[in-house]
């Protein structure tokens, strides 16, 4: 804290302005749930802001009458296949990063920054017409692979500084007792990176849970959709059925928030010392 | 542990060597790294080069097509969708820089501060963030969707005739920035906040000792401390944002008129709207490259630090 010593009204009127700010910049997602709970009818005549009546409805017809579980069964397959995939990947190359030197491991390292920044569309072209080849199209590998790569600069750099903290002594006293070099890594850092490893695990799958365009090119069959394509087919089926689309909208949500809570504080880690420290 | 010694394979044998150099773990790096590298080769390398080489041909999604040398390229620089494509991109980026970077700093000094529940409004305001696209999006376009729609009522309340943000060329821009700017400043707010907290208090102790306003505190030693961090933050955003598909598309889909669309956009439409895999190549390409040139200067940034 720069500025000690605050007296309780210069403390109290931040918190007035910044509860203010937090409403306002939270409106399209608070209005977003309060919209669920309201018929597409009752939403149109927009009588008030505050909705009256609350109804279920849009919830029981996604769940009836749509494609809306498919979507959500693809979306938790496409993520934990690349969840999977890119945590195993970060914690070997995230532990390459932390523990040795060299040309090799410095030219990786650079690779990433690359990685980061690549323009996807430039990627996707070739890996269509690869994929198209391959019968990739409409399979969650296709988009597995992809998130892996794409989310692989940000596990990689969260693996390292956990792995960071974590003191080289108790791997040389393995060593001394024996053990290989990869031994002691899986046997003696890796169980201690548990919570890191997890906290990797979580963001790569609300990585691949969130993303879109991607699923957009790959996943073109409805029935092989990830939840945020599948909800654009709304937005063309039923384009004017806000009340179904505000429900679609809040409970792909969910799992989001659910998730964010569990690792944000760790977000710092990855966010800004992956991608400013470098 | 030198990770590419691997001169010592002069003496002796090929395969004796390679046994040494497995038992002492100076394969290690390699093996360790090794997953993440095919993968990095079939999902960035390959498509890079293949990209390249499709920029030369006039190939379509389903067939390939013969070298046409640089008529793709020609073509682009003489296309006005592609030099406003280019236009709109910086556009975007600038706008979007300087104001996500604004709110997030804004914000930031904010959270700085000694204030109740600051945990809580720290989560709270990396919501748009984390939020996905299309469910962010899906809401901002309710509240413009047409005539009656919220931000039309708020326009109505203070006298206003409606505005057609998403069929007005110059208000469907606004929209599209301004919600890149919503969706992008919790990022911004987040690092910020971790550098300003990073600063030696002892800098501010003595600005006050030497009778420095809170003003002047910040702008001689706040601003100061953060200024290699704001250039690599501001960089690294600008690169986000012309990459950026989501925001326009889900938006306008490049429209009306595409008067929204980046280069990523352009690409997207060419190769997988009109089916011409070499223009969308070539445009794809000159993403790459305008992104390498800031990605240069990026790594050049954090190198002097």
């Amino acid at each position: 804290m720069a500025y000690p010593d605050p007296s309780p009204a210069q403390r109290w009127t931040r918190f007035g302005v910044l509860s203010v700010v937090v409403l306002v910049v939270n409106l399209p997602i608070i209005l977003m749930v309060m919209n669920s709970f309201q018929t597409t009818d009752q939403l149109m005549q927009r009588s008030s802001l505050l909705p009256q009546d609350l109804t279920t409805a849009n919830y029981s017809y996604l769940s009836e009458r749509t494609n809306f579980w498919r979507y959500l069964w693809n979306s938790v397959v496409a993520s934990t296949g690349s969840t999977i995939t890119s945590a195993a990947a970060a914690a070997l190359a995230g532990y390459a990063l932390s523990r040795f030197r060299g040309r090799f491991v410095t030219t990786y390292s650079r690779t990433l920054f690359i990685v980061q920044m690549f323009p996807i569309i430039l990627a996707l072209i070739p890996l269509f017409i690869l994929f198209r080849t391959l019968g990739l199209i409409n399979s969650p590998l296709s988009v597995i692979i992809l998130y892996t790569v794409v989310h692989l600069p940000f596990a990689t750099w969260m693996a390292r500084s956990f792995f960071d903290t974590i003191p080289r002594e108790l791997e040389e006293a393995a060593l001394v007792d024996g053990c290989s070099r990869f031994g002691a890594f899986i046997r003696i850092v890796l169980p201690l990176s548990g919570p890191g490893l997890a906290a990797i695990a979580i963001f790569s799958f609300l990585f691949s849970y969130n993303e879109f365009f991607v699923a957009n090119v790959f996943l073109r069959d409805e029935n092989a959709m990830t939840l945020p394509v599948g909800i654009t087919m709304f937005m063309q089926q039923y384009s004017t059925d806000w009340g179904s689309l505000m429900a679609a909208a809040t409970l792909t949500v969910v799992p989001t928030f659910i998730l964010f809570l569990g690792i944000q504080k760790y977000i710092t880690y990855g966010a800004v010392s992956g991608g400013v420290k470098g | 542990m030198s990770a590419v010694d691997l001169s010592r394979s002069e003496a002796g044998t090929w395969r004796a060597s390679a046994r040494a150099w497995w038992r002492t773990g100076d394969a290690l790096p390699f093996l360790l790294l090794a997953p993440s590298v095919v993968l990095i080769l079939a999902v960035i390398a390959y498509p890079m080069l293949t990209g390249f080489w499709y920029g030369f041909t006039d190939g379509s999604l389903l067939k390939y097509g013969r070298f046409v040398g640089l008529d793709n390229y020609v073509e682009l620089i003489t296309s006005r969708d592609f030099r406003h494509a280019l236009w709109f991109s910086l556009v975007f980026a600038v706008f979007n820089v300087v104001g996500c970077y604004a709110l997030g700093l804004g914000l930031a000094l904010l959270l700085n501060q000694d204030v109740p529940g600051r945990a809580f409004f720290r989560v709270a305001l990396l919501l748009p963030w984390i939020v996905p696209s299309i469910v962010s999006i899906v809401s901002w376009r309710w509240m413009m969707a047409d005539e009656r729609a919220l931000f039309n009522q708020v326009i109505g309340l203070f006298g206003g005739s409606p505005v057609y943000f998403l069929s007005d060329q110059t208000w469907a821009v606004v929209m599209v920035i301004a919600i890149k700017i919503w969706r992008s400043f919790p990022f911004m707010m987040l690092s910020l906040l971790a550098a300003l907290q990073s600063i030696d208090r002892s800098l501010y102790e003595a600005a006050s000792l030497d009778g420095a306003s809170r003003w002047n505190q910040f702008r001689f030693v706040t601003m100061p401390q953060l200024r290699n961090i704001s250039i690599v933050l501001a960089l690294l955003m600008t690169i986000w944002t012309v990459n950026d598909f989501d925001t326009p598309w889900l938006l306008t889909q490049g429209g009306p008129a595409n008067a929204t669309e980046n280069l990523v956009l352009l690409a997207y439409r060419y190769t997988f709207g009109r089916n011409d895999v070499g223009l969308g190549s070539a445009t794809s390409f000159v993403t790459l490259i305008i992104l390498m040139i800031l990605v240069v200067i990026l790594l050049r940034r954090q190198k002097e630090r």
